[in-house]
């Protein structure tokens, strides 16, 4: 005999305001084979579990029902409640009558007719629950982190700190990513390369991590604890383990005017080089693009003047098959591609610049050395307009949200700029002056108290060039008046979007993302780091645009989700897995092709005799995750999802 | 005629020679214009075997009977272009093995009975491209023409008026070669999610159940068709389903023994976003 435990839950006034809870809970209690039918304010609270731990000892109850919030929310927290209390967790359901009743409804009597329906049918759902024990699974303890960025590295240095494996994978040749093409970084304005050098160095070298740079993941299988992964090693041309860095080939290499990217364009480098003097590994690659050799068979200047003959030609891509436990995510961002910004100028006018360029110019390890200098014509600009917000908060350009670091690296920007260039000018368009941090808008006024920025609230409609002059014109809202500027250089704060590959590079790793391609989180609150797929979390600005404090602190965050998830040998999984009915499975294979995690396989029946009687499907419960889309597409109806079993689900449909 | 004399010398040979240990075709049935299935072993029921403008079944479904194709030993069988789509689609399914399977193909344009070029499924690749490529006309047909021509509402009423009569015998699932699952849904009563009286919400169910699961893999043969003891004009549903999935996903049943089921297979590069 059921005996049904329900409680209802007020959540505060957030359910109460709009569903009838008593007259609920005297419905529900006349509802076959429920026991306790009671509400409380909030059933979450500490005194709250505990009513639910004692009536469910007390009244020896078989299954309950809390009607309250989304099961997303408090699931867990009641299934251990009961699991206290005795009861196996897999007995309790959750009855959503916030989101989907009481937030959503006005008329209270109506409300109440619905929460009684959601209620009954969950009553019913559960009456038919079995019990379920978790799935123990084995966890390998190496940690897979993707991106070689300030957040990659973070999170890899963390955990191999905490003494486990990490193999490292950076798709350039080079760790670094954008932290290492910056001059000085807000709001401490300490030199970005001094800071992060030696944690590019320190990654490399640590016994506990495996550096793969110049690689790219290209294959992901398995499940949280036993990842498969295939990455593939581009040939370097070059063999990592006899080249010293000396450099020789590069100086000789007779390609010399290609533009490097590092530089954001504004430098130039060989076909064989490495993207900067401080590149960690130091070891350089061969761009087959640009190589003469690769062009047309003839060259080889490079593999001449190599006096360890470190250069082969022949060098081909490898593969690395790996199994890991965990992956971290910390592919970074790009900055968005200008070209669509005809009314600046970019790309038309040299010295309309990106901020990213113009980090370049402020590095001492950059093209002028440092020296704000004119692309154009080598001069020092006199006068700079920087125009924030180029891009972001822009639906008419595809970029809704925020870039949220625009604001403070243009402050910062105007700071380099006068600390460099005595007398210069600088005025900067803004839409809004964001400058929420530690230190941040202490930093913004710093820049308009002491270093005299300019800053003028208005967009900026136009940017021409009349006699040798940038004019830039917009409008200047506090004062209603129209502005032109006369200026000799314009720096645009364009827009941090997510890398161009990122939504493929999302199907790889099987993880969810947004409309732009950055990566969702599970829960933009409660679960930042952890992505969609369990085991794979995320670090940095793959995820949303993030500073370097924000990134660096994410990446700890998920390197502790990491390690949390080594501390154990064996592995605590969800028992909602699918299994096939092998008698009635007719074999068709569909459900094969179906399951999106690959967890069916063909499964060969004998009798006695040996012989082969019938090939069915089976389910691995390792790599099930549970989703039922197998279940949905079998025509026999021969698989059936614990947890959500269709006895199940049919008695909470017709419960309703 | 001649074809048909030509094929009853061919079965000879291949039971002759062992090559085969049955031929699937056609003889005489009650009446002048109908034909019923025979099975041939012998020489001697090789004489009965008939071939004509009236054989229309598809008697693909004959072999996926249970335990004939066990021993590894191969089938003749006579089909139309509709009957080779379908084994196509029984190796895709993993049902068969095509290479087991011997075709007699013939087509029937007008009176004349045609013999196919060929004898295994793949040997009809090009013929079944190239009907993939003219789908027949919808004009071609009055009552498809017609209830192409309804509204929604128009639509829904006729069915219901046609489904009001299935008395839920299953003779469309037993006659459909597609039909192979050794325990059907609707025999699934754990839950029953498909009643099983005939009133007019089982016999939606039932048939609605039954277009959803020919979706991307009727070959409109018709054996449902000429099966229903009531005259419901099942073939129109799954056209029209066939049409849905042609449309959407360029999908036409049964072009080759690796097709893959179009509502069990996904693409990684889908528009959609819930494809992962
Ligand atoms: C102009 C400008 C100025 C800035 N100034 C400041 C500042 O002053 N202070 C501050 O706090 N922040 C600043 N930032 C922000 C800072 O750059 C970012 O917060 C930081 O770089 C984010 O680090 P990340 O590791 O997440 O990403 P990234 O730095 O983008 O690193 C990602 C790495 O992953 C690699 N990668 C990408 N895809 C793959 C793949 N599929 N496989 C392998 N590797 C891959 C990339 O090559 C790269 O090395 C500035 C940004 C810009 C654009
Ligand atoms: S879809 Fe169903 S019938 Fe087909 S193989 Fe899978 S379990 Fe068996
Ligand atoms: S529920 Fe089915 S489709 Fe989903 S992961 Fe499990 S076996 Fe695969
Ligand atoms: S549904 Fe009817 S027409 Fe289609 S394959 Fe089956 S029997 Fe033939
Ligand atoms: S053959 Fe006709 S009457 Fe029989 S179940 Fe099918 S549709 Fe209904």
């Amino acid at each position: 005999m059921a005996k049904i435990g329900v409680f209802i839950c007020h959540c505060g006034e957030n359910i109460a305001s709009k569903v009838d809870c008593t007259k609920l809970a005297a419905a529900i209690g006349e509802h076959p084979g429920v026991e306790v039918s009671v509400e409380y304010k909030y059933f979450c609270s500490d005194p709250g579990q505990e009513s639910v731990k004692k009536a469910i000892r007390d009244n020896n109850l078989t299954g309950i029902v809390i009607a309250a919030c989304s099961p997303r929310m408090h699931e867990a927290t009641f299934r251990k409640a009961c699991a206290e209390a005795g009861l196996n967790p897999y007995l309790c359901e959750i009855a959503n009558i916030r989101e989907q009743c009481s937030w959503v409804h006005t008329d209270k009597d109506m409300a109440t007719e619905k929460a009684m329906d959601i209620t009954r049918s969950m009553i019913e759902k559960v009456k038919r629950n079995n019990k379920l024990q978790p799935i123990e699974v084995p966890v390998t303890r190496r940690a897979l982190v993707i991106g070689g960025g300030i957040a990659g590295i973070q999170a890899a240095l963390d955990i191999a700190n905490a003494g486990q494996e990490v193999v490292l994978v950076e798709r350039e040749p080079s760790l670094g990513g954008h932290m290492a093409q910056l001059s000085e970084t807000f709001p401490t304005l300490d030199c970005s390369q001094c800071i992060m050098t030696p944690r590019m160095v320190e990654a490399a070298q640590h016994p506990k991590i495996r550096l793969l740079t110049y690689a790219e993941v290209e294959h992901v299988d398995g499940y949280i604890g036993n990842f498969k992964v295939r990455i593939r090693m581009k040939s370097r041309y070059v063999d990592i383990d006899t080249c010293t860095g000396c450099g020789d080939c590069m100086t000789k290499c007779p390609v010399k005017k290609i533009p490097n990217e590092f530089d954001c364009g504004l430098g130039k480098r060989t076909a064989i080089y490495t993207p900067f003097a401080q590149s960690v590994p130091n070891i350089p690659v061969i761009d087959k693009t640009s190589c003469i050799y690769f062009k047309n068979g003839k060259c080889k200047t490079c593999m001449k003047s190599c006096q360890i003959n470190a250069i082969n030609f022949d060098i081909k891509d490898e593969f690395i098959e790996l199994e890991v436990g965990a992956i971290v995510v910390a592919t970074g961002f790009q900055v968005q591609n200008t070209a669509g910004y005809g009314e600046y100028g970019y790309g038309k006018y040299p010295d309309v610049i990106t901020g990213l360029q113009f980090e370049r110019l402020a590095s001492a390890s950059g093209p002028t050395a440092g020296k704000i200098l004119r692309s154009s014509d080598g001069k020092v600009p006199e006068t700079v307009v920087f125009i924030q917000c180029a891009g972001s908060r822009d639906p008419s350009k595809g970029v809704r949200y925020c870039s949220k670091i625009c604001c403070m690296y243009t402050a910062k920007h105007a700071m380099l700029y006068s600390h460099k260039v005595h007398g210069g000018k600088t005025h900067i368009f803004y839409m809004d002056i964001r400058a929420a941090g530690k230190g941040y808008d202490e930093f913004t006024r710093r820049a308009i108290e002491e270093d005299e920025a300019s800053y003028l609230r208005g967009r900026v409609s136009k940017v021409w060039e009349e006699n040798g002059k940038l004019m830039v014109r917009g409008v200047d809202t506090l004062l209603g008046k129209p502005v032109v500027i006369e200026a000799d250089m314009v720096v645009l704060a364009t827009a941090m979007v997510p890398q161009p590959n990122a939504k493929e590079f999302a199907k790889i790793i099987g993880i969810a993302y947004d409309e732009y391609g950055y990566y969702n989180e599970a829960h933009l609150k409660l679960r930042p780091v952890e992505s969609s797929t369990a085991g794979v979390f995320l670090a940095g600005a793959c995820q949303s645009p993030k500073d370097i404090p924000d990134s660096v602190a994410q990446a700890s965050a998920s390197a502790s989700k990491v390690l949390a998830l080594f501390s154990k040998e064996k592995l605590e999984r969800e028992p909602v897995v699918a299994a096939t009915n092998e008698i009635t499975c007719a074999g068709c294979w569909g459900c094969v092709l179906a399951c999106p995690y690959n967890a069916i396989e063909k499964k060969d029946i004998f009798d006695r005799s040996g012989r082969l009687v019938k090939r069915v499907a089976s389910v691995n419960p390792g790599l099930c995750q549970g989703c039922g889309t197998c279940v949905t597409f079998c025509r026999s109806n021969s698989i059936d999802l614990a947890g959500f079993t269709e006895k199940q689900i049919f008695a909470e449909v017709m419960g309703l | 005629m001649i074809t048909q004399e030509k094929y009853r010398t061919r079965v000879k040979e291949l039971l002759a020679s062992n090559s085969v240990k049955m031929v699937i075709g056609y003889k005489q049935g009650s009446t002048a214009d109908r034909r019923r299935p025979l099975f041939v072993r012998s020489f001697e029921e090789a004489d009965e075997l008939v071939l004509d403008s009236n054989c229309i079944g598809n008697l693909a479904g004959y072999l996926v009977t249970e335990g004939l194709l066990s021993d590894e030993k191969r089938v003749g069988i006579f089909l139309r272009p509709e009957g080779i789509r379908s084994i196509n689609i029984l190796a895709a399914e993993s049902q068969l093995n095509p290479e087991q399977i011997i075709i007699f193909g013939f087509d029937t344009s007008g009176r004349e009975v045609k013999a196919l070029q060929g004898e295994q499924a793949e040997d009809f690749s090009g013929l079944i491209d190239s009907l993939k490529e003219k789908p027949p006309e919808k004009s071609s047909d009055a009552l498809l023409y017609r209830i192409d021509q309804m509204n929604t509402e128009e639509r829904f009423a006729f069915w219901k008026d046609e489904f009001s009569r299935c008395i839920k015998c299953y003779a469309c699932r037993q006659a459909c070669p597609m039909c192979y699952c050794r325990r059907c849904i609707v025999d699934s009563n754990q839950p029953q999610w498909i009643n099983t009286s005939s009133h007019t919400l089982g016999n939606f169910e039932w048939n609605i159940v039954r277009a959803f699961h020919l979706a991307g893999r009727c070959v409109g043969c018709g054996n449902c068709d000429r099966a229903c003891p009531v005259n419901i004009p099942l073939r129109f549903i799954n056209a029209r389903m066939a049409q849905e999935v042609f449309e959407s996903f360029d999908h036409y049943a049964g072009t080759s023994q690796t097709q893959e089921p179009v509502l069990a297979s996904f693409n990684k590069d889908d528009s959609e976003t819930f494809i992962l």
